[in-house]
């Protein structure tokens, strides 16, 4: 139903699952269809690399409707986002992925079509796949002055449990800048013109035909080809090493605080020699800045928010601007984001690091709402904001609801690593909040959903607050009455 | 979740904006009330004194929740 979120979150698994799994891979690569074109397009950037790979399938048995992707074991590893639709359809197809496991060296994931194919029936299936941490800086480090490039390194062919006609990959870097790529050798059972040709930013591996079912270890040793792609890459490579977002959610002051702990990483090459300030102020005088340096990061916040605040360790940051929209409805599209730019105490050059929080206020009507007829209120909490291109490695959401909260529900919008819950205590409580705290790995830019949480607050747990300040108040007035009637005069 | 976008938004018993000058009636009249406590003869059965104090209390404590949304503090 909703994308996968990566491989670790499958390993930990029921048996059960696992067992129904092996059955029915193996009923459903019974050869019921055969791939007639297969088209992969590698779109490469920083640290994340797009993947789109279209499947012309035919139905060969009667009735067909589950289709087996197969991704090989370090691909299998690296994608954190997977999404299947039908070729000129915005609506994601079902991908029952839960259990995977790996046979034969290759990871499948299940597709259910919509609609059963007849024999001969054919279908065009989109495959979106968004990978992380397969390119890395080469050379590793580079000067104030040097240009930025990376390596991209993966695996040639598309490999499927069924046969396929022809297959095309095409690597497109962001600019028509490209050092270097490997011209794989040994595919001449496939081929018998050029492998790998190049055009501007694109190249061009194939056409391969008549491939065998690919999906095996055999196969992959004989066959498969690692590729490397050396090109250019002119923007910095954004690596948010971890994100710690914190919802509080207050119904006495209407009002949702979402705070970020980030720890900011510039994936780029190492810094070679040091840094010279002149250097970068000449540079960012004729605006001419190195690709690898980050001088300042733009968030595209939620609207309507107000009290934005922005702190490292050192004590607040006021290198930023804040540009405010105003409040929209809740459930309404986003079409105006406020931005706030961001520019750290120093530029992060690569390999360095910045850690700092940064925290807003929206009005809870924005993004909360009560249904009175099962009084459970509905609250949506975005999961990340999203900086473009940037990977997050680890990420922790943790939601904390009103005091005597109860029948929480949690509904978030991918498989998260892991689910928690605590009691937070924080000003004039009593009890303590309950709060689901969630834990996500490898979030990429497609990774902006919202987690929605439900819960109940009676009256009496609302009334909680001013009954505890109350009773610290009698607990005054109660002194005050028993010191009045104690005697302290030395004489009568 | 489909219901998130079909309930109507939420609405907090006081309106927000209301709040700081609630703050302050209340505190003010938590303030005056205590004033007026201590200024109470002492009685064998201290009816009047717990009124008093009874009803202080619930307008400080509202007060202080009032106080304490007003300057950003959002319990």
């Amino acid at each position: 139903m909703t994308p996968s979120l990566g491989l670790r979150g499958w390993l930990r698994l029921p048996v059960l699952a696992l067992a129904s799994l092996s059955w029915s891979f193996v009923s459903a690569t019974s050869h019921s269809f055969e791939n007639t074109a297969i088209v992969r397009t590698v779109d490469l950037g920083g640290s994340l690399v797009h993947v789109t790979t279209t499947y012309a399938i035919r139905a060969l048995d009667n009735g067909a409707q589950q289709y087996l992707v197969t991704l090989g074991e370090k691909e299998a590893h690296s994608t954190s986002w997977f999404e299947a639709k039908l070729k000129g359809q915005n609506e994601p197809l079902t991908i029952a992925t839960r259990p995977l496991i790996p046979h034969d060296g290759t990871y499948a994931y299940i597709v259910d079509l919509p609609k059963p194919l007849g024999v001969n029936g054919t279908v065009n299936l989109v495959v979106e796949s968004v990978l992380t941490h397969t390119t890395y800086p080469w050379p590793e480090k580079a000067s104030q002055k040097d240009e930025q490039s990376l390596k991209y390194e993966g695996d040639l062919l598309v490999l499927s449990p069924y046969r396929t006609a022809t297959q095309r990959i095409k690597v497109r870097a962001p600019a028509p800048r490209i050092i270097s790529y490997t011209t794989p050798k040994g595919l001449d059972a496939f081929t018998t013109d050029n492998v790998a040709t190049k055009s501007s930013a694109t190249i061009t591996y194939g056409p391969f035909s008549n491939i065998p079912p690919s999906a095996s270890t055999a196969f992959i040793e004989e066959h498969q080809k690692h590729i490397v792609v050396h090109y250019y890459f002119e923007h910095p490579v954004v690596e948010i090493t971890s994100l710690k977002r914190t919802a509080e959610i207050s119904h006495w002051g209407a009002n949702l605080n979402i705070q970020n702990d980030i720890d900011l990483h510039n994936a780029g090459p190492a810094l070679k020699g040091h840094f010279a300030r002149i250097e970068h102020q000449s540079q960012s005088y004729f605006n001419r800045l190195a690709p690898h340096i980050i001088p300042s990061l733009t968030f595209h916040l939620p609207p309507g928010i107000h009290s934005a605040y922005y702190y490292d360790l050192n004590g607040n940051v006021s290198t930023s601007r804040l540009r405010l929209t105003p409040s929209i409805p809740k459930a309404a599209q986003m079409k105006q984001y406020s931005t706030l730019e961001l520019r750290p105490r120093y530029p992060l050059l690569g390999g360095w690091n910045y850690t700092f929080t940064l925290g807003w206020d929206s009005p809870l009507a924005d993004s909360a709402g009560y249904d009175a007829s099962t009084g459970l209120y509905v609250v949506s909490v975005p999961v990340q904001t999203v900086i473009p291109g940037a990977v997050v490695n680890q990420a922790e959401v943790k939601i904390i609801l009103p005091e005597g909260a109860t029948d929480i529900g949690v509904f978030p919008p991918f498989s998260p690593l892991a689910q928690e819950r605590s009691t937070h205590i924080t000003y004039l409580d009593t009890i303590g909040r309950p709060s689901v705290a969630l834990s996500f790995e490898n979030l990429t830019d497609k990774h902006n959903g919202l987690i929605y949480v439900t819960y109940k607050v009676p009256l009496s747990a609302h009334l909680q607050k001013p009954k505890a300040v109350s009773i610290a108040f009698g607990v005054l007035f109660l002194v005050a009455f028993l010191a009045r009637r104690v005697d302290l005069s030395l004489s009568k | 979740q489909h219901l998130h976008s079909v309930a109507p938004a939420f609405s907090p018993y006081v309106p927000v904006s209301f709040l700081s000058y609630l703050a302050f009636v209340l505190l003010a009249a938590t303030f005056g009330l205590a004033f007026y406590f201590t200024t109470l003869p002492k009685s064998t059965i201290p009816t009047r004194e717990a009124v008093v104090a009874i009803v202080a209390s619930t307008l400080g404590s509202f007060g202080v929740v009032a106080l304490f949304c007003s300057v950003g503090v959002y319990v």
